[in-house]
């Protein structure tokens, strides 16, 4: 088996970093995270507000109402009125930017694009390195798993892409990654030593056939240099139960998720899990 | 009738014999400053402080330095430590209505402790309740409640979602709210597409839409309740761990204060409100706006607000009294008596709280004894009308005077009343007591017991030992030299000076204890360590000096013949009257010339003075006094055919009293008798109309005047002063006055009726009516019956002429 892991000089994976933005409080966590990994990349950030077309076009329309909370009565959508709305939203986007931007000391540009908004989140994302977004949008619907862009990120996006949630960190705290020996999974690995920061722990879950070949794997992973200055911890299990590794990753809540969808395990597997469970995801 | 002899020198001063006194210096008497001869003063105040009942309290009346405070301390010293010691008292937050705090009792010296406790409580609380509520349970519980009101909503509107996907229609989330619009792929139709749709389909989705717009809004309807729900569940759960959190530290509280009933109530309610309020113990994010204007200080705000609220306002604190506390409120205005509320100002707003009561003097005095000078309890506005208050319902209430009179318009309180239990003592002058007592209809209810000092007391051994008492206490207390025997006489000997009666002594513990400083400073002076009385001499040698200056000027005026006072010579209708003048407390006496004239009339004695409003009420009365002694002398068979003048020559600033009216009825009578009065005699005294002389204040001041300006004009061995013989017992004459009189060269004669007096000053006898009716020929009143009858027929005679002349 080969493994894949980086040298020093190659560990700067992301110079610009998309991050898509709609004041939700999960866009509000992907931009923290966006500005910890651009600052620990020496990277610059670029704020994507979308415009959602199909808000105006739904305006124009003559059966569309509006039904607000504290409102009995639905009421006609005034064009006008969800312009400069919408106008609004973009500019708190652009200040939280500008202001989380300023805190950690990165470069920062802001972009507003109209159309589908899965759509132009994931042509924007072709511009940079990495795509930082929320696992769910302003939807209360899609607060459960992923939100519709997120899914669509996942299926038709460029990766990586990191799914972000709120109450969690880029570079601190520990890190957990999937393990099968695959390329993806030394991808992932490469990402994750290069994220690791001092003090932090490196949960590595391997995943084999067998105990033994896991236990093959951690010999060889445990004598890398590149793995030599990390605190690694190994954990191990059956590379078929997927029921199990859920299960797993929410009890050991190690923070930040990262994993391929190239691995040994299939892509719609890896795409289930990352919708399945509630924290951060790296995908690489 | 027999002349009075003058008066022997041993008469004319009472001397203390030193040698009757069994100590040689005050450094061997002890004992406190005791208000000797004030038995009737004492009883009353014994009853008053031994009854129970209301409105027993005490006005303990006499002159200002009668000792009535020194007295009422010291028997209040004797009862008052055996008496138990009354409750503790503090005020606390009343949580349902802030604006009424709480009056709680406990027992003595507990009210210091529960302050504390409540101190710590706070301080235990600040860190037991953040960290029940940052406890990973907790924080694990609140968002379960919170993400189950999410996954609430979120499964209604993903269900509605569905229902909508399936009629290819689209949940589309606005700025403000929802919308339905209908997709295709999805994206939103475009409106020309949805135009190009046939007019069936076009309803088809306008009514699907209605459908979901409906189940929307019922969604939408539903979504308050939940929060409601939610909300309730998050404090249910607050509720339980706060409960949790507090429940033991309260108990153990709750347990130091079992016995106390009231204590316990009140640490209940405090329990709910901490639990109600626990979010107040958190830390809490500054408020940057408030933290700029600097409102807020952060955590140290946030305990000192805390602390604040649950502390306990100790309004009294009796843990160090022994016995019933004794209290003297020197400034008795309305809020040292009753408490008051203050207010501190905050952004320019009063701002006020139950930890912003104080006390006054009756929650310091409750349940024992409180001591006002009346007159300052009267200058205080409303603080008279307080104190009644409190007396008469029994209870302090504090009010704010301010919010009471309008004067500030602002958040005040209405603390609990607190029961009053007192006997307040008011000392003051007799004639407040008399006014009150008059104008004050609640005074006589309230204050029914009256405690009259004496300003005197006898002369007598007692007396005198209570006088050396006095003295040593004195020194005692205030470090001052002792006094030998014989200096201790020497202020007897003033005591009796100042009350004006040689048989008793001054009351005026004040004067007395003057005089003592000022004889210590100038032994201190002589580098003496005993007073002697040679030291007591000059002190009041020294204070007469100082205040002599007017006098002085009044002699220099005399000698200068600016004011004529004849001491030589004889004269028809003039004599030496005494006059006593008392500017700044010290008291002098100088002669005056009183004059009178004589000229036909209808029998009226004219007084000048009163004619020229300068005469007081009493001294009018004594000349209608004198005209009747005149009237009934001389007008019994024919009517007065005079009119007499009688006038204080040189008197420019009015003259009251009735000790001249006997001068005036020997002006009078030389002026009628034609017989010249010997002007080196000076007379006072008062009469009635039987010609009786009567005694009069100031003798001894009035006589060393008269006095003073022989001696400076030099002694001749006949001047001397007639004084009623009523007041010789008030002679206590001056050291050079005694020794003139001792070598016969003054002289002080008793006079006790008109007839001896006039005599005395004319060397004429006055007569008698002998059996025929008629006085004998020579004599004062002949004399006077013949002017008069010569004067009677004048008037008849021109009376005669005048009717003859009108025919």
């Amino acid at each position: 088996m080969k493994l894949l892991i980086p040298a020093q000089e190659n560990s700067m994976l992301f110079r610009h970093i998309t991050v898509a933005l709609d004041s939700s409080p999960h866009s509000l966590a992907s931009l923290t995270a966006a500005a910890e990994l651009a600052r620990l990349m020496q990277a610059d950030l670029t704020g994507v507000f979308v415009e959602d077309i199909n808000l105006f076009r739904m305006a124009e329309l003559p059966c569309s109402h509006e039904i607000r909370i504290y409102n009995s009565e639905p009421e006609k959508i005034d064009t006008a009125q969800l312009e400069r709305s919408v106008k609004l939203l973009a500019r708190e986007a652009e200040s939280s930017l500008q202001r989380i931007a300023g805190e950690f000391n990165v470069e920062c540009s802001f972009r507003i694009c109209r159309g589908v908004v899965s759509t132009e989140v994931i042509a924007s994302a072709l511009e940079g390195d990495l795509l930082v977004l929320g696992r769910s949008g302003r939807s209360p619907s899609c607060r459960k798993g992923l939100g519709s862009t997120a899914r669509k990120a996942l299926a038709e996006g460029k990766k990586p892409i990191l799914l972000m949630r709120p109450g969690f960190s880029a570079d601190k705290g520990d890190l957990l990654v999937l393990f099968d020996g695959s390329e993806g999974a030394n991808l992932a690995l490469s990402t994750a030593v290069a994220l690791t920061r001092a003090g932090n722990t490196l949960h590595l879950l391997l995943l084999a056939e067998s105990y033994e070949e896991s236990l093959k794997m951690e010999r060889e992973l445990s004598h890398k240099e590149a793995l030599s200055n990390a605190a690694v911890e190994f954990h191990h299990l059956p590379i078929n139960n997927g029921k199990k590794l859920v299960s797993y990753i929410r009890m050991a809540a190690s923070g930040l998720l990262i994993l391929s969808d190239r691995m040994k395990i299939t892509r719609e597997s890896v795409h289930d899990l990352v919708q399945e469970i509630d924290y951060p995801v790296l995908l690489v | 009738m027999p002349l009075p002899e003058k008066l022997s020198p041993a008469k004319l001063y009472r001397t203390c014999n030193a040698r009757e006194f069994s100590f040689t210096t005050t450094a061997e008497l002890d004992g406190p400053i005791k208000a000797t001869g004030q038995e009737r003063a004492v009883e009353a105040i014994t009853f008053s402080m031994g009854i129970r009942h209301d409105g027993f309290n005490l006005f303990a009346l006499g002159p200002n330095g009668t000792g009535k405070q020194s007295a009422i301390m010291q028997f209040l010293g004797t009862i008052a430590p055996k008496a138990p010691v009354p409750s503790d008292w503090c005020y606390v937050n009343n949580f349902e209505h802030p604006r009424h705090p709480k009056a709680l009792r406990l027992p003595a010296g507990k009210a210091a402790t529960i302050c504390r406790d409540m101190e710590h409580l706070v301080e235990a609380l600040l860190t037991i309740i953040p960290s029940a509520f940052s406890s990973e349970e907790y924080q694990v519980q609140e968002k379960n409640i919170r993400e189950k009101f999410q996954e609430h909503q979120a499964e209604a509107f993903e269900e509605l979602e569905k229902q909508a996907a399936e009629q290819h229609i689209a949940l589309i989330k606005t700025p403000a709210g929802f919308a339905f619009a209908p997709e295709k792929n999805g994206e939103v139709l475009k409106p020309e597409e949805f135009m190009m749709l046939k007019k069936k389909e076009r309803e088809t989705i306008e009514n699907e839409i209605m459908t979901l717009k409906t189940a929307m809004q019922l969604i939408m309807a539903q979504i308050p309740k939940w929060q409601r729900e939610t909300q309730e569940k998050i404090k249910e759960l607050n509720r339980n761990i706060a409960n949790f959190a507090v429940k033991p530290l309260m108990a153990e509280l709750k347990n130091s204060y079992a016995s106390l009933s009231d204590v316990i109530g009140y640490l209940e309610t405090l329990e709910n409100d901490i639990i109600e309020n626990f979010d107040q113990f958190l830390e809490k994010e500054p408020d940057p706006r408030e933290m700029l204007l600097g409102l807020s200080s952060g955590k140290f705000s946030q305990k000192s607000s805390l602390l604040s609220r649950y502390r306990v306002n100790v309004i009294v604190d009796n843990s160090m009294t022994k016995g019933a506390p004794v209290v003297y409120e020197d400034k008795p205005a309305c809020q040292n008596l009753v408490g008051d509320i203050e207010h501190i100002s905050q952004m320019g707003t009063l701002l006020t709280d139950f930890t912003l009561i104080k006390p006054g003097a009756l929650h310091r005095a409750n349940g024992g004894y409180l001591l006002i000078d009346a007159r300052r309890l009267l200058l205080e506005p409303l603080a008279y009308e307080a104190l009644k208050k409190a007396l008469r319902t029994r209870q302090i209430r504090i009010e704010s005077l301010a919010q009471l009179y309008s004067l500030i318009s602002t958040v005040s309180l209405e603390p609990e009343p607190i029961p009053l239990d007192i006997k307040v003592i008011l000392i003051g002058e007799r004639q407040l007591y008399y006014l009150l007592n008059v104008y004050d209809p609640d005074f006589s209810e309230l204050f029914k017991v009256a405690a009259d000092f004496d300003d005197e007391l006898p002369a007598d051994d007692n007396g005198k030992l209570a006088y050396a008492r006095i003295i040593s206490a004195i020194a005692k207390r205030d470090q001052l030299h002792h006094f030998d025997r014989r200096a201790v006489a020497r202020v007897i000997e003033h005591g009796s000076r100042i009350s004006g009666d040689s048989t008793k002594l001054s009351a005026h513990l004040q004067s007395i204890s003057d005089l003592v400083h000022e004889a210590d400073y100038y032994t201190s002076s002589a580098g003496r360590k005993l007073v002697k009385a040679a030291d007591v001499q000059q002190a009041i040698d020294a204070r007469v000096l100082r205040s002599s200056r007017i006098q002085e000027k009044i002699r220099e005026a005399t000698l200068k013949h600016s004011i004529l006072i004849d001491t030589d010579s004889e004269k028809i209708g003039q004599i030496n009257g005494l006059a006593i003048y008392s500017p700044g407390g010290q008291s002098f006496g100088h002669p005056g010339r009183i004059t009178a004239r004589v000229r036909l009339g209808k029998g009226e004695v004219i007084d000048i003075e009163r004619e020229v409003e300068m005469g007081g009420p009493i001294h009018s009365k004594g000349v209608m006094i004198l005209s009747g002694f005149l009237g009934a002398r001389f007008a019994i068979n024919q009517p007065l055919s005079l009119s007499a003048s009688l006038v204080f020559e040189q008197s420019y600033s009015g003259v009251e009293g009735d000790s001249a009216s006997s001068a005036e009825l020997y002006a009078l009578l030389s002026a009628l008798s034609g017989v010249p009065i010997r002007q080196w005699f000076a007379v006072t005294g008062s009469v009635n109309q039987f010609g009786q002389v009567q005694a009069i204040g100031g003798v001894n001041e009035k006589i060393e005047g008269f006095f003073d300006l022989c001696n400076a004009r030099g002694l001749t061995g006949k001047q001397g002063v007639l004084i009623p013989a009523a007041n010789v017992e008030n002679l206590m004459l001056r050291n050079d006055v005694v020794n003139a009189a001792k070598k016969r060269r003054f002289a002080i004669y008793p006079v006790t009726h008109v007839d001896e007096g006039i005599e005395l000053l004319t060397g004429t006898p006055a007569g008698e009516l002998d059996k025929t009716g008629n006085y004998p020929t020579g004599t004062i009143n002949s004399l006077v019956v013949a002017k008069l009858n010569e004067m009677a027929k004048k008037i008849k005679k021109f009376t005669a002429s005048a009717s003859d002349e009108d025919e």
